[in-house]
């Protein structure tokens, strides 16, 4: 498989200005990352046959219903192949893994997997008659998975903060992250922030904000004579097991440990292997439920693991460099941000971020209340 | 009295046993008549055998308290009065588990497994539905 992968390659990355305010249209961002990719890898819109992902463009009229045939006639090309992949914030990260199976399959030459986001709709009260009576939003699970966490295993909230600690770091060198000029902050200044979803403080949650970003791809062979040097995919895999809560049998393990897995043996790398990571970091415990279900350390321990060193940048695997959720962007699908950082470090051109001879890099996603998972192993050639 | 603003339940014709349960200050869930497991939320069919038949069968109303949130910001101006409060995950003796909210407890007492019972609260003329309190 990993063989297979290969034959596609990630060509072109781009995203928009991520901001805390919001106003601009999507149609105007999507226009402007679908340009943007393109320039990005050199390549002309003529050559893009496959669409992965919305076009805001088609809201009128029959377009409605047919956002591909809608894409082909807004920018003057022929999509041939074109798919959805719903997984929340993960639509976008997803859409890029569909997108090099299809061209490595042979069914699309170049696909464009485009990712918008906007102003979130008001805060919706649960999501039915189960959870609305209690006054829950959804993601107040967050706080009854980290409080699950530190019953079981006794993780602390100066661990959970340390997590936030990390991507402000990271953000603080990225003059693209949304946070970044509130400059790096600690523990403590975590700790002092106002409890939101208790154990959760406000700077335990994930940014809301507006951006946007696009992933495209291409056959390896193509590749070869575009502006950058092409990132490949040795190993992806994904999983849907989760819907409802209350039927999981853990609530501090996720997906993860499948997907995680199956994308090491595919790839044929180790943990070790592994220069730089991108983990979906919506909220505090997420990272550290997910290097733990990923075997980056036993069951229990991401507590004292995000406190070592290691995910920071001088350590042995830096951790969502761009600044993550927390810290640089939570715009629509973001895991599509994971996957464009992850190509950027692979490049060589994260700039003051930089992790020096980044060759193997990992992504692993969670879309909604862990309802999705997916985890992705990327090689510069 | 003032009236009560928070939101209601609105049942499905599958889930209305449930609550026309809750009204009558039971817990009632699918039981599969093929295999006889457990299973909420109400669906339509048994994950385990497929069956579409089943009844429902009365729980204990006693377990534990499997994991909480204390909400200290409110998703809705008719939660602002009760903050904070405690949304919890219940795990009934039987297995299931259920959101609902814990009351009757200081907030520096709730703890992970501490033993939890149904409590029912008829909020309105027409609706009822089921807390959880210290056991
Ligand atoms: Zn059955």
């Amino acid at each position: 498989m990993k063989d297979l992968l290969k034959k596609a390659a990630i060509v072109g990355i781009y995203q928009t200005a991520q901001t805390r305010a919001f106003g601009r249209r999507s149609s105007e961002m999507f226009i402007e990352v679908v340009k943007g990719v393109l320039d990005d890898a050199g390549m002309s819109v003529k050559e893009v046959d496959g669409l992965i992902g919305p076009n805001p463009l088609a809201t009128e009229g029959e377009a409605r219903g047919f956002p591909s045939t809608a894409f082909s006639e807004f920018f003057g090309t022929h999509i041939r192949y074109t798919q959805q992949t719903p997984a929340g914030t993960q639509t976008g990260s997803m859409g890029v893994l569909h997108a090099v199976e299809a061209v490595a399959a042979g069914l699309a030459q170049a696909v464009i997997v485009p990712n918008v986001g906007g102003r979130e709709g008001p805060g919706v009260v649960g999501r039915d008659e189960w959870e609305s009576p209690y006054g829950l939003p959804r993601v107040a699970y967050y706080g009854m998975m980290a409080r699950k966490h530190m019953a079981e295993y006794g993780t602390t909230s100066a661990q959970l903060a340390r997590v936030a600690v990390i991507a402000r770091k990271h953000a603080a060198l990225n003059p693209a992250a949304v946070m970044h000029s509130r400059g790096p902050i600690t523990v403590e200044d975590v700790l002092d922030s106002r409890m939101i979803y208790d154990p959760l403080h406000l700077l335990d949650c994930c940014i809301v904000n507006e951006g946007a970003g696009a992933v495209l791809v291409t056959t390896a062979e193509r590749a070869r004579s575009l502006k950058h040097k092409p990132v490949h995919v040795l190993g992806l895999a994904e999983s849907f097991a989760i819907m409802d809560l209350y039927n999981v049998p853990s609530l501090t393990a996720t997906d993860g440990r499948g997907t995680g897995q199956d994308a090491f043996a595919m790839a044929g790398v180790s943990h070790a292997d592994i220069d730089v990571a991108q983990i979906s970091d919506h909220f505090t415990i997420n990272p550290i439920i997910e290097l733990e279900d990923l075997g980056f350390c036993k069951k229990g321990d991401g507590g004292p693991y995000v406190e070592s060193g290691v995910l920071e940048l001088g350590g042995k695997m830096p951790m969502n460099t761009n600044g993550g959720y927390l810290s640089h962007s939570h715009s629509g699908g973001p895991g599509i941000y994971d996957i464009i950082e992850l190509v950027r470090q692979l490049r060589g051109e994260a700039g003051a971020r930089q992790v020096r001879n980044a060759s193997v890099g990992l992504f692993h996603g969670v879309g909604g209340m862990f309802n999705s998972a997916h985890t992705a192993i990327l090689a510069r050639e | 009295m003032t009236q009560y603003q928070k939101p209601l339940p609105e049942p499905s014709s599958l889930t209305q046993p449930f609550w026309d349960g809750v009204k009558q200050h039971k817990l009632l869930v699918q039981k599969c008549s093929s295999c006889s497991k457990l299973r909420h939320t109400p669906k339509p069919l048994c994950p385990h055998c497929l069956s579409q038949e089943f009844t429902w069968a009365p729980l204990s109303g006693q377990g534990q308290l499997y994991s909480y949130t204390v909400m200290h910001r409110s998703p809705a101006p008719s939660f602002d009065g009760d903050l904070p409060y405690v949304v919890a995950l219940v795990e009934l003796k039987e297995g299931i588990r259920m959101i609902s909210n814990l009351v009757h407890c200081p907030l520096d007492k709730v703890r992970v497994g501490m033993p939890v019972k149904v409590v029912y609260e008829d909020v309105t003329k027409e609706a009822s539905i089921f807390k959880f309190a210290p056991a």
